[in-house]
């Protein structure tokens, strides 16, 4: 650690000690209170706890609703950052290679960055509207074949589609700015070995560009269960019939809805640790990411 | 192995407007080692990537053997290409490296693991085959840059100034062994370079290009010895050719200031030229009064200001005393004199 830029070490403390309270206070004492709280049993309307151990889990745990929810929350986490990286990589290639438009279509790319997750939901729900959105003419050919307000998996499939819509700006600015940096002669060194664009693609620059896309996909996992939310409340509101229900939106709606603190404080202390294992696992794959350039 | 000749017809080559390389013609001899020398800018990068086919030419043909390339794509036209910054792929081990033209191009395991290895022997790498780039020195990356392109016994070697990232020392040291490459295998070798000391020791032929033009295609002797325009005479040697303008009449040369110079049966303007070596000081010809001195060792460069105010650069000999503010007595020899044409730069033949 550098030394001696200021002579004091308490100037480093005053310095650092603003952002230390605020995340304290808003991230570490609600974490620990959720952990708290979890092994109480909370009244709705205040007037004291009860200390009941682990009967919390217990009855989370036993409860298929909560499981259902899991697996939905697992299964958005899987389709909705691959394929929100997997679009923008692909788009990414096309910009790099400086196909024709591809500097106008850099700029357009990136501006849905500046909308917010609500609003994001907002035009969805316009867009996927049965019968004033762009499915609208297939609903007349094929009565009832979209309706993501009674079909179950219409519903998931606009959650997963607006939330990897929204996921694309800033996966694409991350990946295009990590293939610019490969230098112009390496690729060219592939192409004087005889390798075609696309092994170039698999054998040069991918493998290249592995910091980017552990970054991205890391952010992009958080991002399934933070920005979800929005999305979800504006959009489905967790139906129809908790098809779209995530753990963070059931969470929310036990805690605040139906009034159960303890069993919302529990389910995200178990969310909390699904995330932090799904990171931990992610981060057991950065040993293959490459940093060497 | 034996190299294909290079023949370059009329290549063109324009970014916009601007004509980079100017309807080059001319034959790379096959087997030979050709330097292309000139500064930046002149389109030498250029004219090597039309070559590779790493860029597409404007209009003209070059046929590499019999073979007519412009329309074929890199990796069909049978040449290798070392970089400037090596361009390895960091995220692959040296046998990785080396071996990727080969896997590319489906050679299968231990045929491919043989090849390698025998790229490898060649540039004295073995050993180092389990390695990643960046655990490499600069020299022990150029040499791998130099197996990849070695490996697939390509027709064509090209070199992109692949000495500019090297410390001197290691330079001079890759400049032998690229030398020593050369004769063992005998591919046609064109080497791009600023450097007119690679350019003047590894070369069997140079061409001098300035502003995408050829100014001299030559043996590195007739380059040094019989320049073809004052841009070669002032682009070669360190330092390089003194350029002079004077008016010949009456069998001397002249300055504007009447100054004679030398002996020539030359009428009207000319450039004249005379390297800094072959200047003689003594006591028969023209004052000159010292205004700089580098002392070299091996010789003292000196700068001298003529009567009509030229500086000309001389190259004394060791243990010559002069110091600033001297006045000494130059002499030309008629036999180390160089012409030009003041309108063209070209070289005048005197009769």
């Amino acid at each position: 650690m550098q030394k001696g830029f200021y002579s004091g070490r308490w100037t480093y403390a005053a310095l650092v000690a603003p952002i230390l309270v605020l995340i304290f206070l808003f991230f570490y004492v609600p974490v620990g209170l959720a952990f708290f709280w979890s092994l109480f049993l909370e009244r709705p309307f205040g007037g004291g706890s009860q200390f009941v151990g682990l009967d919390n889990f217990a009855r989370v745990l036993s409860d298929a609703e909560f499981w259902d929810a899991l697996k939905r929350t697992a299964i958005f986490m899987i389709v909705a950052p691959s394929l929100a990286i997997g679009i923008s990589l692909m788009l990414a290639l096309a910009a790099d290679r400086g196909l024709r438009g591809s500097s106008a279509a850099r700029n357009i790319i990136i501006w849905p960055k500046a909308v917010a997750g609500a609003s994001i939901g907002v035009v969805f729900v316009f867009v996927f509207n049965p019968f004033l959105g762009i499915f609208a003419p297939l609903n007349e050919i094929w009565p009832g074949f979209w309706n993501p307000r009674i079909d179950g998996t219409d519903a998931f499939i606009t959650i997963v589609v607006a939330q990897v819509w929204n996921g694309i700006p800033f996966n694409f600015i991350i990946l295009l700015s990590g293939l610019q940096t490969i230098p112009d002669t390496v690729t060219k060194a592939a192409v004087m070995d005889g390798a075609s664009p696309w092994r170039r693609v698999w054998d040069i620059q991918i493998p290249l560009l592995t910091p980017q896309l552990f970054l991205t996909f890391v952010l992009e996992f958080v991002g399934t269960v933070v920005e979800a939310f929005g999305l979800i409340d504006t959009m489905t509101e967790g139906g129809p019939g908790g098809a779209t229900t995530l753990l963070i939106y059931k969470i929310y709606v036990d805690g605040f809805k139906a009034y159960d603190l303890s069993g919302a404080a529990t389910q995200t202390v178990i969310l909390m640790l699904f995330v932090l294992i799904m990171v931990a696992l992610q981060f057991r794959l950065e040993k293959h990411v490459k940093y060497e350039r | 192995m034996r190299g294909d000749a290079i023949h370059l017809d009329a290549v063109t080559k324009s970014f916009g407007a601007t004509p980079v390389i100017d309807a080059i013609t001319a034959t790379l001899g096959g087997g030979e080692f050709t330097v292309i020398l000139g500064p930046s800018g002149c389109g030498k990068s250029t004219l090597l990537n039309m070559i590779a086919g790493l860029e597409r030419l404007n209009s003209g043909k070059i046929r590499i053997g019999v073979r007519e390339v412009q329309d074929l794509p890199p990796k069909d036209r049978g040449c290798a290409m070392v970089f400037q910054n090596y361009a390895l792929y960091p995220h692959m081990t040296v046998e990785g490296n080396i071996g990727y033209a080969l896997k590319v191009a489906g050679v299968r395991q231990p045929e491919r693991s043989r090849r390698v290895a025998e790229a490898a022997r060649v540039v004295e790498l073995g050993g180092l085959l389990d390695r990643r780039p960046s655990e490499l020195s600069g020299g022990q990356r150029q040499r791998v840059a130099i197996a990849r392109a070695i490996v697939r016994e390509p027709r064509v070697l090209l070199f992109d100034e692949p000495l500019s990232n090297l410390d001197a020392k290691l330079r001079h040291g890759m400049r032998m062994e690229l030398s020593q490459l050369h004769r063992t295998i005998g591919a046609t070798t064109v080497f791009v370079t600023h450097d007119q000391v690679e350019a003047m020791t590894l070369a069997d032929k140079v061409m001098i290009l300035n502003k995408g033009r050829i100014e001299q295609f030559d043996t590195p002797h007739a380059i040094y010895y019989r320049p073809a325009s004052s841009f070669v005479a002032g682009f070669i040697g360190a330092p390089p050719m003194n350029l002079l303008p004077v008016t010949g009449g009456g069998g001397v040369l002249r300055l504007d200031d009447g100054t004679e110079l030398a002996r020539n049966p030359h009428e009207g303007p000319a450039i004249l030229g005379i390297r800094p070596e072959k200047i003689s000081i003594g006591d028969k010809g023209f004052a000159a009064r010292v205004v700089y001195r580098e002392d070299l060792g091996s010789h003292t460069a000196i700068v001298a200001r003529l009567s009509g105010g030229q500086e000309v650069q001389v190259a004394t000999p060791i243990g010559m005393h002069l110091d600033p503010a001297d006045t000494i007595t130059f002499d030309f020899p008629q036999d180390h004199l160089h012409l030009f044409d003041p309108a063209t730069g070209l070289r005048l033949e005197t009769p």
